[in-house]
């Protein structure tokens, strides 16, 4: 037997690097339509979720913002506008198939301030506190080695720099849960019809279940070096905001997260 | 062509030092991975799997 080690890969669990082989695979396949998928199933509110996101990311003109598994460009075109004249929003993502729906759409937009880079959340290509904000918006969920890419994150921010995770949750209320779950099960045929492929909208569902509940990702967040960890809960918990800051102080580092380059 | 205020922050993921653009083969390089990322249409591929070996002369030419 392999000692290689797993992960969760929805109900299954398999290797690291299957994990991110299937993921991959996934987002692929599902490129084009993603937003249109994500609308369906968050009856339209993963946009009000996102403005939210933005406005408690304090970012403002001058700030490197990066919006990492940034995929289709939501938050990229949301902070781009925030951080001119002489700022600047990178849009990163491992897959190049979601990079390029993402960068297509903010030029159909007519937006230009933003750069793109294919990039794996778990081994940043940014230089130590370079970064004035990260966002990863329904993300996080999907990469192989969370604490790793959490502890990279912190890295890469300037001190007082702010993370905002958006991620689905845990409903804190057992009905919201219950009846959450029964509205999960139709998503695998809506997905089906709408993308051509169940099996991807059946991992979301799973890989929704097995994703670490509010206070588990609190702890996640504090145990990767972030202070002043917490979170928001949207919709009762179906989603939640998890927000928290790196520490001042850092040998070498600018004091004040606005002067990140 | 790579926007160099992208430039300005990306580093080798591997080894977190600083990179050199070569235009005339859109490539980012490192001399301490010795490894090569591809710019391929003007988004450049930050991911190890991705990156080529650099030469040992290439490598070289980068020393100072």
């Amino acid at each position: 037997m392999s000692e290689e080690r797993t992960v969760q890969f929805g109900y299954e669990r398999v290797s690291a690097g299957e994990k991110t082989r299937r993921v991959e695979g996934i987002f692929r396949s599902v490129a084009d339509r993603y937003d249109l998928m994500n609308d369906l199933m968050s009856l339209g509110s993963h946009r009000l979720m996102k403005r939210m996101t933005i406005e408690m990311s304090g970012v403002r003109a001058g700030h490197t913002v990066v919006d990492l598994a940034g995929g289709t460009g939501d938050f990229a075109a949301l902070y781009a506008p925030l951080v001119q004249p002489d700022g600047r929003v990178i849009l990163a993502d491992i897959n190049a198939a979601m990079l390029e729906v993402g960068r297509d759409r903010l030029l159909d937009r007519g937006i230009t301030n933003v750069d793109c880079c294919l990039a794996d959340a778990e081994a940043l290509p940014f230089g130590d506190a370079s970064v004035n904000c990260i966002t990863i918006g329904f993300g996080l969920r999907n990469l192989t080695d969370k604490e790793r890419a959490l502890s990279e994150m912190c890295r890469v921010l300037a001190p007082g720099g702010r993370l905002l995770v958006l991620e689905f949750s845990k409903p804190e209320n057992p009905l919201i849960d219950a009846a959450y779950s029964v509205f999960q099960s139709f998503w695998p045929g809506i997905g089906r019809a709408i993308t051509g492929d169940a099996d991807a909208y059946r991992y979301l569902v799973e890989s929704i279940k097995v994703h670490p509940d509010q206070k588990a990702l609190k702890l996640m967040m504090s145990d990767a070096g972030f202070i002043d960890v917490g979170y928001e809960n949207l919709l009762t918990g179906v989603a939640a905001i998890h927000h928290g800051r790196k520490a001042y102080g850092e040998p070498g580092g600018p004091q004040d997260g606005a002067t990140a380059p | 062509m790579l926007d160099p205020k992208l430039l300005e922050i990306l580093v080798c993921p591997v080894t977190k030092t600083s990179l050199v653009y070569k235009s005339d083969c859109d490539e980012l390089w490192c001399r301490a991975s010795g490894l090569a990322y591809p710019v391929r249409d003007d988004i450049p591929v930050m991911l190890e799997d991705e990156a080529r070996e650099l030469t040992a002369q290439e490598r070289e030419s980068l020393s100072d």
